[in-house]
């Protein structure tokens, strides 16, 4: 059985679905009845009502990013691939001279020149 | 979202910033910073959304191999941006949420003009202010549910997909979100109002 406090929250919560227009069948028109029964509960609607249009209002007020962050994250994106390019390239270049130390030392029996 | 119009070239974008195009990703970066710096602003708050914001596109930038396609970049985005701001936020001092232990409904006041009053809908700083502080009470995981819900106008198949949970943990979240976010504007604009207010 639910605690007086647990069927506050549990109204609380099917008002604002109500309010969201969430509610469909008979559960709408069971807050609907309650609504149109308890001033309480249809200012509690209206409050719901009142904040879903603030946070609609502001959720559709464009909002730019600041510079920095848009310079920092192509900053760091350009560094980073730079940075990948210069590991290819040192490695490659690395391979090279190790292959190139490598048969200089003759340790390795095939030759550069295609036959055996 | 998802019928976004940049859609098909978002997907383009990021097929080529994964094989390392820094361009296309400077152009995913410039189309989509009004997104996450949006939804960063609305979860960490403006101390911390800069920040945040940053950790998101580096984050983007080091995955961008694992997007595959199979949604909209956009909702891939929201994941990513959501993420990086609940971590942002777990990493701070848990701000206190609003218990509702009262026997009272919470109710915001009906403003001056009424509730059909133009002037009255469009939102001054204060009432910003008193939204965004109110935000900041909610449970950060319930948060992002609502704002992704009722700020970015996600629907809750999309708001599961983002947050990586069932349907029905999405609606909880954006139900227990909704009525967590009252209380705390009730207290915010009845602690302003010197307790006129309700």
């Amino acid at each position: 059985m639910m605690s007086a406090g647990e069927q506050r929250w549990e109204m609380l919560e099917k008002i604002g679905a109500y309010a969201a227009g969430e509610l469909e069948g008979e559960e709408a028109r069971e807050v609907e009845q309650l609504i149109f029964e308890r001033p309480d509960y249809r200012r509690l609607a209206e409050s719901y009502a009142r904040m879903l249009v603030m946070l609609d209002t502001l959720g559709n007020e464009p909002v730019e990013a600041p510079e920095a962050v848009v310079g920092y994250a192509i900053r760091r994106a350009y560094i980073s691939a730079f940075m990948r390019s210069a590991e290819v390239f040192i490695g490659a270049l690395g391979r090279s001279y190790l292959d190139a130390f490598v048969y200089y030392l003759g340790l390795r029996r095939e030759s550069y020149g295609g036959g055996t | 979202m998802s019928s976004a119009p940049g859609g098909a070239t978002d997907q383009a974008l990021a097929l080529r910033a994964s094989r390392g195009d820094v361009e296309a990703f400077k152009q995913l970066v410039q189309e989509h910073s009004g997104l996450v710096y949006r939804v960063a602003l609305r979860i960490v708050g403006v101390e911390g959304a800069q920040d945040a914001s940053q950790e998101v596109w580096v984050r983007v930038w080091r995955n961008i191999k694992n997007f595959r396609g199979e949604s909209a970049f956009s909702t891939w985005l929201y994941r990513v941006t959501v993420n990086a701001c609940l971590s942002a936020r777990r990493k701070e001092a848990r701000r206190g949420e609003r218990e509702y232990g009262g026997d009272e409904m919470p109710f915001l006041p009906e403003p001056p003009g009424g509730d059909a009053d133009p002037e009255a809908a469009a939102l001054g700083a204060e009432r910003r202010e008193e939204i965004q502080a109110a935000l900041g009470h909610v449970r950060a995981e319930h948060r992002a549910a609502l704002v992704l819900r009722h700020m970015e106008g996600l629907s809750y198949a999309e708001i599961a997909q983002v947050l990586g949970v069932p349907d029905g943990t999405a609606k909880g979240w954006v139900s227990r979100g909704r009525a967590a976010m009252l209380i705390a504007l009730a207290e915010e604009n009845h602690g302003r109002t010197g307790g006129s207010a309700g």
